[in-house]
């Protein structure tokens, strides 16, 4: 009897356990804050690079009744460069896709490492969009932001955002190399040279980048090492004193969004450039194709770099090329 | 109690019967069948950046137990990565782990294909050569 009994209150709690799981939460609307209120995210993506701009939409609000708002402040840990600033407008989109600007007060003024937007019309909440410069004092450090909204009825808040990594690479978008004429190329300048300055400065030229429509063989848009076997760069006469012997390994699916500007979701990044296998690898690649790539390594070993093919070109014979380098050593 | 002995060991050996194994396995846990065919069915040949290399699909000649292939013209030969498919349940012999050193032209390289009983074991040879 014991037993049963005890049976008995132990399914009954169960039941009770059960139905007291399922009981149903009502929803109710949140109720509003009635103080100043922020919030922000971060719109750009990827590797933070020197010369890159981080981009950042800060909101603020407050109720009319309490007040409108009066400035916002954007203090970085450092100093942005030239080109650092916030957007006096905030944007809404009009039937037609179009986004469409409402200025809320003058041009933001930055003094050092302080950008603010003094309010001038009548709003009570707004976004704001923030790009820094990434300066070069930054490199291989880590930076953080803050963000600051007052009040007209004298309330403040601030956000804080950060720490962001600044990488150690540096990027260089939309050379064009041709064919016959602009076509030596220096990792350590991230430059594009002619012959005369080719056979100026030698130890400069890591890569010659050719376009041959042979016709037994595919070898159109190539890039090659000036140490690659001549059989790799016919019909052509290299320049006296090139000898670097740079190391190139064909890619084909990176396509960096940050060199791409498409619409991948793949970037390179530090790691990758410093961790990039260059064993065996070979000072020529024949045959590259747009949105296709190279990672090359230079002679002397100090810098590992990415070369993105942006764009080639049959006709006019040339190739615009996007590059990422690190600094190995 | 004596119903319950009885039904135990019932159940004891139906867990017996159950765990028995079918087949055999080989030590990378794969099965071993009583399939005695023993061939490349197709062969691929891609480079560093993971596209293929090969101007034409390779002759594989399952008599001479040979695979000719023609790659690319400015191919780089140090960093090629071959696939084999073989017919059902055989495996490869060695495993392919990585990248592979063709470069040596004169020296073909040599895979041996073994069957699903693993008791047939052919070797195939890759020939390469470069559209010139």
């Amino acid at each position: 009897m014991k037993k049963l009994s005890f049976k008995i209150l132990m399914s009954f709690m169960l039941f009770t356990l059960f139905l007291g799981a399922c009981k149903e939460e009502e929803f109710q609307i949140p109720t509003a804050s009635d103080q100043l209120q922020n919030d922000l995210i971060k719109r750009s993506l990827g590797p933070n690079i020197v010369g890159g701009t981080i981009e950042f939409a800060y909101a603020a609000g407050i109720v009319p009744e309490k007040g409108k708002l009066s400035s916002m402040t954007v203090e970085a840990s450092i100093a942005g460069a030239t080109g650092t600033y916030m957007d006096n407008k905030f944007y809404n989109t009009n039937n037609t896709g179009v986004d469409v600007g409402t200025a809320v007060g003058d041009p933001s003024t930055t003094t050092g490492k302080t950008t603010q937007v003094v309010y001038t019309g009548n709003f009570s909440a707004a976004t704001l969009r923030y790009y820094y410069k990434i300066p070069e004092e930054a490199r291989g450090k880590s930076i953080s932001f803050t963000f600051t909204a007052k009040a007209s009825n004298g309330e403040t808040i601030s956000y804080q955002a950060g720490p962001y990594e600044i990488r150690s690479m540096d990027m260089q978008l939309d050379l064009i190399a041709k064919d016959g004429t602009d076509c030596f190329i220096s990792i350590a300048d991230m430059k594009v040279y002619n012959a005369t300055f080719a056979a100026a400065n030698p130890d400069k030229i890591d890569l010659i980048y050719l376009y041959r429509a042979l016709t037994n063989v595919t070898y159109l848009h190539s890039l090659v090492a000036p140490t690659a076997d001549p059989i790799y760069w016919p019909t052509f006469t290299m320049p006296t004193g090139l000898k670097n012997k740079s190391k190139i390994v064909k890619a084909f699916t990176v396509r960096d969004q940050q060199l791409a500007r498409i619409q991948y979701g793949v970037f390179v990044d530090d790691v990758d450039l410093r961790s990039k296998d260059f064993a065996d690898a070979p000072d020529f690649a024949i045959n590259v194709k747009a949105e296709g790539g190279v990672w090359v390594q230079t002679a002397d070993g100090k810098y590992n770099a990415y070369i993105y093919i942006n764009t080639v070109n049959n006709t006019t014979k040339e190739m615009r090329i996007s590059v990422k380098r690190l600094a190995i050593r | 109690m004596k119903k319950i002995f009885i039904l135990q060991f019932i159940l004891a050996l139906f867990v017996i019967v159950s765990c028995k194994k079918d087949y055999p396995i080989d030590k990378d846990g794969l099965l071993i069948t009583n399939r005695a065919d023993c061939y490349v069915s197709n062969f691929e040949l891609l480079g560093a950046d993971f596209q293929t290399v090969r101007t034409k699909a390779a002759t594989i000649d399952t008599t001479a137990q040979t695979i000719n292939v023609e790659v690319l013209y400015g191919t780089d030969l140090k960093n090629l990565y071959p696939q084999f498919s073989l017919v059902v349940d055989a495996i490869l012999d060695p495993k392919i782990v990585g990248k592979v050193d063709f470069s040596d032209l004169s020296k073909p390289k040599e895979w041996t294909v073994v069957s699903g009983n693993r008791k047939v074991r052919k070797t195939y040879k890759v020939y390469l050569t470069v559209k010139q």
